[in-house]
């Protein structure tokens, strides 16, 4: 009887000591994952409160002697050219991240809703041929885009970047908001049309605040492809006042000796509207990206 | 309230068509089921009566009106749906209040409304609850309550209680079937279930294939079944059917089992029997209409049982005759073994003769 016990007891401990054990190693893989990507980040935030001579010393200063600002001083500077120049090319990005967001859901949200609740001639068809774009590497379309763009003008425009990253935002923008729809019943809308209702106003009023996670995540992820692109901002742009941040900071800093702590303060705020944008409103993109996976 | 009439209504999608020339009338204040097992075109046919789906051809009326290309939203009308379609983003009360704020209510107005239909349904401490901080049975009634508020001329229900546990099902049955007669409201209420539709409808309405196949009081239904489908689907536990051959000898019909056993039949089954497009006639009996014997008697034929299901106040027996399963019910002291030679013995005023042939029920003069 007692042996029994035992014995039990010892097969549930046992089994709780191997659990921990997973546990343990889950620990241990998510602070690898957080070290691997926070480092970089305070690498570089460290690095650009340092003084030119410091961040170029070996062996590293792994903290400043003489913590400084003045690269940030410099950057947001609208009096010396540096900061002109950069204020610019923020403003650049910002401008057509954000014309590129816009439209990617003005276009998406239709798209999707279309793609999920009605069935036309050559809907899978079409449905499959948006994400052909995707189905290759986006350098391949360098050359015949760019020779487009001349064709119809939009060299050195930043409407040709906008239209450009539509290509890329759009097919996933859609697949995205399309899983939403599919996963709104469309009794929904069924009932708020006998309720009274328009197709159009059970879409507004029921059907898109349902499908608000959703926007807001693909919104993200137009935002943040458009605000980080390099290669084609590159290749389609070439005057100094049009540039785009990622263009522009490393055009700038190149040209002379490499100025490490301003190339890093540049970089940091850089990255400040992609982390806020994500930090407000990553309930929402987590809750898109899940929804769906199981069922209600 | 209102009358709704279907005439000759027709929906295909390509070639499959799902609803074949169904005509009924419903008359002010009836509640009419729409029966049959799934894929049989009641739930299309409700669809397209509330104006969900666009209808190939035929005509609906509601009230005095045709309403074939009408939106749903101009047909005033209220559905109830198997999942009940809360608008999860809004309140109780915001759910109820959605469908006059639609129709541009004054605001005193729906407020009233809605609290007087949170009276009525018993619900009024719900109010400002999320649909989903709700059990099943308040975001059924939620959702009844939602239709009653605009006191529409018809009200459509597709299978409003197939969500709920047994035990609710049978409570909301009642309170559906008080609320039509408190209302005297136009109902249409689609369902697989055949047990809700005999207790609930006033008419019901046996579709089967996309074909309405009997339209008639439940009680005649059951009664009357005019083909082997609707004899087979109403009723728990389901009609016996059984194939049998039909010889007429000294002026006498007889059925002949498998068998080979032969079982007289009575004049008035005899001249069902020989209007038979061919030899082959099903006997229909239900459970009831049956006798057990444990020894033959005149009249009786020889059967052996094969499951035995005590239920507590019946116990029913299934026995193997002529090839099919044939379902008798017996009182719980009468004890039967598996694979015992009993013999059943038929009512034969209260038997059913079909055709083997057409599967339609035959009929005396």
């Amino acid at each position: 009887m007692s042996a029994i016990a035992e014995t039990a007891s010892r097969g549930r401990t046992r089994r709780r000591r191997r659990v921990d054990g997973w546990q343990w190693a889950g620990r241990c893989f998510l602070l690898f994952m957080l070290l691997y990507t926070a480092l970089p980040m305070i690498w570089m935030l460290i690095t650009s409160i340092k003084s030119g001579f410091a961040a170029t010393q070996f062996p590293p200063q792994w903290w400043p002697d003489e913590p400084t600002l003045a690269s940030y001083q410099k950057l947001l500077d609208p009096q010396n050219s540096v900061g002109q120049d950069f204020l610019r090319f923020f403003w650049n990005s910002l401008f057509v991240s954000t014309v590129t967001t816009i439209l990617s859901v003005i276009v998406a949200v239709p798209a999707a809703y279309a793609f999920s609740r009605f069935s036309f001639p050559g809907r899978n068809f079409l449905f499959f041929a948006v994400l052909l774009r995707n189905m290759f590497p986006a350098v391949i379309f360098l050359v015949p885009l760019f020779i487009l763009m001349r064709a119809i003008g939009l060299v050195n425009t930043h409407g040709s970047l906008v239209l450009t990253y539509l290509t890329f935002g759009l097919p996933l923008a859609i697949w995205l908001l399309k899983g939403f729809y599919d996963n709104i019943p469309v009794q929904l809308e069924q009932a708020a049309r006998i309720d009274g209702a328009t197709r159009f106003q059970a879409f507004i009023l029921i059907v898109m605040p349902l499908s608000t996670p959703g926007i807001i995540a693909t919104a993200i992820y137009s935002f943040i492809g458009a605000w980080n692109e390099y290669i084609y901002a590159y290749t389609f742009l070439s005057k100094n006042d049009q540039l785009t941040l990622p263009v522009g900071i490393q055009r700038f800093f190149s040209e002379n000796t490499t100025d490490f702590p301003g190339l890093m303060a540049a970089s940091f705020m850089m990255s400040v509207p992609v982390v806020v944008l994500f930090l407000v409103l990553q309930r929402y993109f987590v809750r898109a990206l899940t929804e769906g996976a199981v069922k209600h | 309230m209102a009358h709704v009439v279907l005439k000759d209504l027709v929906k295909t999608y390509g070639s499959f068509k799902a609803v074949n020339d169904v005509s009924l009338t419903v008359n002010d204040g009836e509640f009419v089921a729409l029966v049959g097992p799934s894929g049989c075109g009641k739930t299309t046919t409700l669809n397209l009566v509330a104006g969900l789906i666009p209808i190939t051809s035929g005509d609906i009326v509601i009230g005095d009106r045709v309403v074939n290309g009408l939106d749903p939203k101009d047909r005033d009308i209220a559905m109830v749906f198997q999942n009940y379609a809360l608008y999860p983003q809004k309140s109780v009360y915001k759910n109820l209040a959605f469908p006059l704020q639609m129709r541009k209510l004054p605001r005193d107005e729906i407020d009233r409304k809605v609290k007087e239909a949170a009276r009525v349904l018993d619900m009024t401490h719900l109010l400002e609850r999320k649909p989903r901080e709700l059990s099943g049975g308040q975001q059924q009634r939620v959702a009844l309550g939602r239709a009653l508020v605009r006191d529409p001329a018809v009200f459509l229900m597709d299978e409003p209680l197939s969500n709920l546990d047994a035990k609710l099902r049978v409570q909301m049955r009642s309170e559906i079937k008080r609320f039509h007669q408190d209302l005297k409201a136009t109902i249409i209420y689609v369902t697989h279930d055949q047990l809700e539709a005999v207790t609930m409808a006033d008419k019901m309405a046996v579709m089967n294939g996309g074909y309405l196949q009997q339209y008639d009081s439940p009680a005649q239904v059951f009664a009357h079944p005019v083909n082997m489908f609707v004899a087979s689907f109403i009723g728990s536990p389901a009609m016996s059917l059984i194939p049998l051959e039909a010889s007429t000898a000294n002026g006498n019909t007889v059925l002949t089992g498998a068998e080979g056993w032969s079982l007289e039949l009575s004049p008035r089954n005899a001249q069902k029997a020989a209007r038979a497009t061919t030899k082959k006639v099903v006997l229909g009996a239900r459970h009831s209409t049956i006798k057990l014997h444990k020894s033959a008697v005149p009249g009786s034929v020889p059967a052996k049982a094969y499951t035995v299901e005590p239920t507590g106040d019946v116990t029913f027996v299934q026995a193997l005759l002529s090839g099919v399963i044939v379902n008798i019910s017996v009182p719980p002291n009468i004890a039967v073994a598996p694979d015992e030679q009993i013999w059943l013995e038929f009512d034969q005023e209260r038997i059913h003769v079909f055709d083997g042939e057409t599967e339609m029920a035959l009929k005396a003069d």
